[in-house]
């Protein structure tokens, strides 16, 4: 018996009552889901959704950013409860309501980003609320022993003393499942963990899952990258939008049908593109780089709508930061409306006439437990000031008129913005910038977590802005979005411009494609 | 296709909210007030009354300074040790013949130069408020203790030392300084944009940051007025006392935090008044000026000060909860 055996074999015997006659032969269903759904107040994150995993089997999930993969996950490992349906562990209902619930069942998660303490040693981490004691006391030699023959047995060599963050992102991970296979793990969920590894470090990974999958694991792979599915795999479920579209042999499909599955082709028509005509230049991009991202070129001219497409920290954000004056460039030039310029900070960026609607709405966009005028008015206070002190009748009229003229549904501008709904929340961040007044708006996912209504006014919005003369920038990882709407799509991956094209120029796929790195 | 989104109808105007939570800490003063007349004999004489306001004053214009830098969600616990220095700062320089304006100029210019240490360590050198202001609170009463090497320096100055015991109108001349203060920072915090700055930077400076506003400028301007509050106090203190002395003022800082806490501050940021530290600090100095009519030990003073920061801030965190 291997030494993760042995350790394995020590959770079992605890688990034992939870889990008896939960022994399901290998192919047999092990875990089904039963129109699984979740809701968040309006919002559908996850549409019933009836997907069955195969004692195991390695079985990927693909989708595009926000199709509810993590929606997903977050259910299977009890860490939010479901609004509806059934899930069925080894033939039996379940409720999956706690993480704890999930862990004694024997399903684990492997998160991208390594949630375990960076301060303690490998070995403290793999035994972290599972320590090995003799009268109260720690064995820590012990533990350190056991661990290291963990790690070898598992062909890692890592040192189990040293402490967790002196490692790489890639060999943290790889403890992080080490630790998953130590608890007697029957069920493994990945979320993309190779995001962050080197090529080597993958190829661990993949040995240590084939390893866990001949042991009678069953594995759940969620990925952006095709050939890893392709690589890994014995069967593929395809989310969009919140919607399980459907399962797949692994032989039985090829990345062209996964792709189109992943994206929606009935596209809604609250796509709103109006004939504008284009103008001259307002900003040129060339060359710019700086952290996260570059050798970026691009120009925005006047009536147009430039997309940046990309997954996630694909480098766009941090463009746009840096372009704002947030982040220090350390290379290019930024001209603007044909004069080369210098930004150095958020004021000057403003003061040429830049505004940028940032990504995260919480941590970037509002003071949430701040009035929503206060909100709105935050980049004027200096036009509404008479001297030191606040004009008090400016100040609300500037408030109510963006209020009436977003349609923020709200009593009064005294609310703080954390009482209002996401879609809500971003019509704030706009009415800031539209208030103060721009002739580029940079907008970073304005349409995240915001309802169909909300964003088809966004979308009007847009329009508007656009016939008075104005420049857009739109970072969207939602490909329809910027796929309908920009008149010239470029497409990031890894902080690098890899594609650009003219409106409906390129195919979904070929954009996909090109964000994927296919 | 519009699909309509529904408001948390538990959203009322917060205005209403921080009116009644006024009311609250103004009938518990009141209250205070009447029980000590009905319970004590000596509460409602003149002299009693006065002794209250002037004990009261230095508290208050402590725990304005305080708010500032409290609503950017930092913490100043250097003002105690600040008064203090300040003290010993003001008689050696009257000692030294310096004119009185002039000695009292430098002490407040020493007072914004603390201050702007404060922000140059948060800042520049990206430390925590705790501790870059737990360090100051230490050196300064080291330096104070130095300069005097470790006695009190005492002022002569009698047109000085006769103004902390002075009226005015038949009101003590010390409360009077709590309105000098109180009224232009009631205008800086609630009526110019640069409170609304020390809001938004408590509630998210990165957010502010993205609107415009300089953090930096911010949180160096919230830590000036904290110290240069504290050095005011230290002025007024050293003409109640008629000395200078480095140990003095032990523990105002944490005063001057509860009477902010009391008054409504949160210690997150981003919530605060002018007028709740006020009566905050008015609070405490009628527990303790209750307390020594009542013959109570002054060791129980201290205990009745942290089961009513217990107590006033729990039901403000109901209030919240309530309100979300």
């Amino acid at each position: 018996m291997s030494r993760l055996e042995e350790i394995a074999h020590r959770h079992d015997e605890a688990s034992a009552l939870l889990t008896e006659g939960s022994r399901v032969p290998p192919g047999a269903p092990i875990l089904e889901l039963k129109g699984l759904q979740k809701n968040y107040g309006y919002v559908q994150a996850l549409k019933p959704a009836t997907i069955t995993f195969l004692a195991g089997e390695i079985h990927a999930i693909v989708g595009e950013n926000g199709a509810g993969k993590s929606t997903l996950i977050k259910l299977l490992t009890g860490v939010i409860t479901r609004t509806a349906g059934e899930v069925l562990w080894c033939g039996h209902p379940v409720a999956l309501s706690t993480p704890n619930e999930a862990i004694a069942r024997g399903i684990n998660a492997v998160h991208q980003e390594v949630v375990l303490c960076p301060h303690l040693t490998v070995a403290a981490n793999l035994f972290l609320g599972d320590e090995v004691d003799r009268y109260g006391l720690m064995r820590k030699k012990q533990m350190e022993r056991m661990a290291q023959s963990v790690l070898d047995d598992l062909g890692f060599h890592l040192p189990a003393g040293a402490p967790l963050g002196s490692l790489t992102i890639g060999q943290q991970q790889l403890v992080a499942t080490a630790r998953a296979a130590m608890r007697g793990t029957q069920f493994l969920i990945f979320d993309e963990p190779t995001a962050y590894l080197t090529r080597q470090e993958s190829a661990q990974l993949f040995k240590l899952i084939r390893r866990l999958q001949s042991e009678g694991v069953t594995i759940v792979y969620i990925s952006h990258r095709m050939e890893e599915v392709f690589e890994l795999a014995d069967r593929v479920s395809v989310l969009r939008d919140g919607t399980h579209v459907g399962t797949r042999d692994i032989g039985d499909t090829n990345e062209n049908e996964l792709i189109a599955l992943m994206i929606n082709r009935s596209i809604e028509q609250i796509y709103h593109k109006e004939d504008i005509p284009i103008g001259a230049p307002i900003l040129e991009a060339k060359g710019l780089s700086g952290p996260g991202f570059e050798d970026i070129s691009l120009t925005v001219r006047a009536g147009e709508i430039v997309g940046l497409y990309g997954l996630i920290g694909a480098g766009r954000s941090e463009f746009a930061l840096g372009l704002y004056g947030r982040q220090p460039l350390s290379a290019g030039e930024i001209h603007w409306m044909g004069r080369k310029v210098e930004i150095r900070n958020e004021r000057e960026a403003m003061d040429l006439g830049i505004a940028l609607a940032p990504e995260s709405r919480r941590d970037q966009g509002l003071c949430l437990n701040l009035p929503i005028g206060l909100n709105i008015n935050l980049p004027v206070f200096g036009r509404l000031s008479r001297g030191p002190v606040i004009g008090r009748a400016e100040e609300a009229a500037n408030a109510d008129r963006q209020i009436r003229d977003l349609a923020i549904k709200t009593p009064s501008r005294r609310v703080p913005a954390s009482s209002m709904s996401g879609g809500n929340q971003q019509k704030i961040v706009i009415a800031k910038w539209l208030s103060h007044g721009a002739k580029l708006f940079i907008f970073d996912e304005p349409t995240v977590g915001v309802d169909v209504g909300t964003k088809a006014e966004i979308y009007r919005l847009f329009a508007k802005l656009l016939k008075e003369g104005a420049g857009i920038i739109l970072i969207s990882s939602y490909l329809p979005e910027v796929y309908e709407l920009a008149d010239r799509l470029h497409v990031f991956r890894g902080g690098r411009l890899v594609g650009s094209h003219d409106f409906h120029a390129a195919t979904h796929e070929d954009v996909l494609g090109e964000a994927i790195g296919v | 296709m519009t699909i309509t989104t529904t408001e948390s109808p538990a959203a009322a105007p917060r205005r209403g909210m921080n009116i009644l939570f006024s009311l609250t800490l103004i009938g518990l003063l009141l209250a205070l007030w009447i029980a000590l007349g009905i319970g004590t004999a000596s509460f409602w004489t003149p002299l009693n009354i006065s002794n209250l306001l002037r004990q009261g004053a230095m508290t208050a214009i402590l725990a304005v300074g305080q708010t500032f830098v409290i609503i950017t969600a930092g913490i100043d616990l250097s003002v105690g040790a600040i008064v203090g220095f300040s003290t010993v700062i003001l008689a050696w320089l009257l000692q030294t013949g310096v004119p009185l304006w002039i000695a009292i100029a430098i002490t407040l210019l020493m007072g914004v130069a603390i201050g702007a240490f404060h922000g140059f360590g948060i800042v520049r050198m990206g430390l925590p408020p705790f501790i870059i202001t737990l360090a100051t609170l230490t050196s300064l009463r080291g330096v104070g203790l130095l300069i005097t090497n470790g006695s009190t320096i005492s002022i002569t100055n009698e047109a000085f030392t006769n103004f902390a015991r002075a009226d005015f109108l038949g009101i003590p001349s010390l409360f009077w300084m709590v309105i000098l203060v109180a009224v232009p920072a009631y205008v800086f915090l609630h009526l110019s944009r640069w409170g609304r700055y020390l809001f938004a930077v408590g509630s998210n400076s990165e957010a502010a940051r993205l609107s415009g506003v300089s953090v930096n400028r911010t949180i160096y301007m919230a830590y000036i007025l904290s110290a240069t509050c504290a050095a005011f106090v230290g002025v007024l203190l050293a003409s109640r006392i008629g000395i200078g002395n480095a140990t003095q003022a032990e523990g105002w800082e944490l005063q001057a935090i509860a009477s902010s806490v009391i008054g409504g501050t949160s210690l997150f940021g981003a919530v605060g008044s002018v007028h709740g530290p006020l009566i905050g600090a008015f609070i405490l100095a009628t527990i303790n000026n209750g307390a020594n009519l009542l013959n109570v030990n002054s060791f129980w003073q201290r205990i009745i000060t942290g089961l009513l920061i217990i107590v006033i801030v729990y039901f403000d965190q109901l209030r919240r909860r309530g309100s979300r």
